[in-house]
C-alpha cells in the first residue's frame, strides 16, 4: 500500500470518527472523585417534568435544573459548567427538548452519578465552552461581558454579598466571623 | 391526602399517562439533614467529607447555590437528595429562598423520587429549621480558604 493510500485511509476513518460523534471526550481534567470523561448524546430535559409529569414551558425558562436524557433512557444530571461556582442550565435551557452531544466528566461518590458538562453542540451547530452564565450574570449586573470582572462574579453578586452582609462568612453572624478571624489570621 | 395524591401520580406515571414523563416511583417522607451544595460534596474538588458541610463551607455553598448548582438535602443517613422544589415554588435554578436556608439543619417532608442512581425532592415543607448549627469551621476553617475576607 502506498503512502498516499494510508493517507487516505487514515483521514477516512478520522471522518467517520467524527461523524460518528464517537471520538473521544475533549473534556479537561479536575481530579475530582472518581472522574470519568465523557462525550454523549442525548435530549435535554427538564428534570422535575420528566419525573413528575409537571412540565411548564420551554422546560420551566430557566428556573428549573435540566438533565440530559439519553438514547438508553438513562437521566443524566448536569450538575455544573465551565466556569467558577455555577451550573449549566444558561448552557443548555436553549435547547430543551432538542438533542445535543456534551462533553465533560462524570464525578461519582456516595452512590451518586452526576456530570459536569465543559462543552455542549447542538446538533448541526458548533462546540460551545458552557460558561454562558457568566455572560448573562455579568449583563444582568451591568458588567461588561467582555471583561475580566464577569470571572470573579461570586465576590460580586449582590444576592451574595447582602448574605454574607447579614450572616457573615460563616453564615453564624458577624460576631463569629470576628472571632475566628482573630484566632487564625 | 398528601399520600393519596402521591399514589396517585406514582401510578399515573407507571401508566405512561402523563405524556413526556417517564416511571419514578415517589415515595412520601420526613427527612433531618442539612442543606448542601452538592458539586462540591460529590466531587471533593475541595477535599472530602465534613469539610464541605457546615460553617466552613457555607460561603462557597452560598456561591454555588446563587450559581445555579443544585442544592441537596444530606440526610442524616448519609444519603444526598437534590431538591428540586420547596412547596409551591418549583425554582431549582438559583432559588433565593434556597440561599436563604444554606447549610441550616432541617427537618423536612415531600416526595422522594430515584432515577438512575440519583434521588431526587420535592420538598413540600420544612417542618423544623434549626438553622447552621454544624460548626465545622473550627476544625477545618474555611473552605476554601481564599474565601475568608483579605486571602
Amino acid at each position: 500500500m502506498s503512502i498516499m493510500t494510508d493517507f487516505r485511509v487514515i483521514v477516512f476513518a478520522i471522518s467517520v470518527l467524527l461523524a460518528s460523534g464517537s471520538v473521544a471526550s475533549a473534556a479537561d481534567s479536575w481530579g475530582v472523585a472518581g472522574e470519568e470523561e465523557a462525550r454523549f448524546d442525548a435530549t435535554v430535559v427538564d428534570v422535575l417534568c420528566e419525573l413528575t409529569g409537571d412540565c411548564p414551558k420551554s422546560c420551566g425558562e430557566g428556573r428549573r435544573q435540566l438533565g440530559l436524557l439519553t438514547a438508553e433512557n438513562k437521566l443524566v444530571l448536569p450538575t455544573k459548567n465551565a466556569a467558577n461556582f455555577s451550573g449549566a442550565t444558561d448552557d443548555l435551557i436553549d435547547f430543551c427538548g432538542q438533542n445535543v452531544t456534551v462533553d465533560g466528566i462524570f464525578t461519582e461518590n456516595y452512590g451518586v452519578r452526576v456530570f459536569a458538562v465543559q462543552f455542549v453542540k447542538p446538533v448541526g451547530g458548533k462546540w460551545q465552552r458552557t460558561n454562558r452564565f457568566l455572560d448573562k450574570w455579568a449583563k444582568n449586573n451591568g458588567i461588561d461581558p467582555t471583561s475580566n470582572a464577569k470571572k470573579s462574579w461570586f465576590r460580586k453578586d449582590p444576592r451574595i454579598n447582602a448574605l454574607i452582609e447579614r450572616d457573615g462568612f460563616l453564615g453564624i453572624g458577624l460576631e463569629e466571623d470576628r472571632l475566628f478571624l482573630e484566632e487564625n489570621y | 391526602m398528601k399520600i393519596l395524591s402521591a399514589i396517585v401520580l406514582a401510578g399515573a406515571l407507571g401508566m405512561g399517562l402523563i405524556p413526556g414523563a417517564q416511571a419514578a416511583t415517589s415515595e412520601r417522607v420526613q427527612i433531618t439533614g442539612e442543606i448542601i451544595d452538592t458539586w462540591c460534596y460529590v466531587s471533593e474538588i475541595m477535599g472530602g467529607g465534613e469539610a464541605i458541610t457546615g460553617t466552613a463551607h457555607h460561603q462557597c455553598a452560598v456561591w454555588c447555590a446563587a450559581g445555579g448548582i443544585p442544592v441537596g438535602l444530606l440526610a442524616e443517613t448519609g444519603e444526598i437528595y437534590m431538591v428540586l422544589k420547596l412547596g409551591d415554588d418549583d425554582t431549582s435554578n438559583a432559588n433565593p429562598r434556597i440561599l436563604e436556608i444554606q447549610s441550616n439543619r432541617v427537618v423536612v417532608e415531600g416526595n422522594v423520587m430515584e432515577r438512575d442512581g440519583i434521588q431526587y425532592i420535592v420538598i413540600d415543607e420544612i417542618v423544623e429549621n434549626a438553622g447552621i448549627t454544624n460548626r465545622t469551621h473550627d476544625d477545618y476553617g474555611v473552605i476554601p480558604e481564599f474565601g475568608v475576607p483579605g486571602q
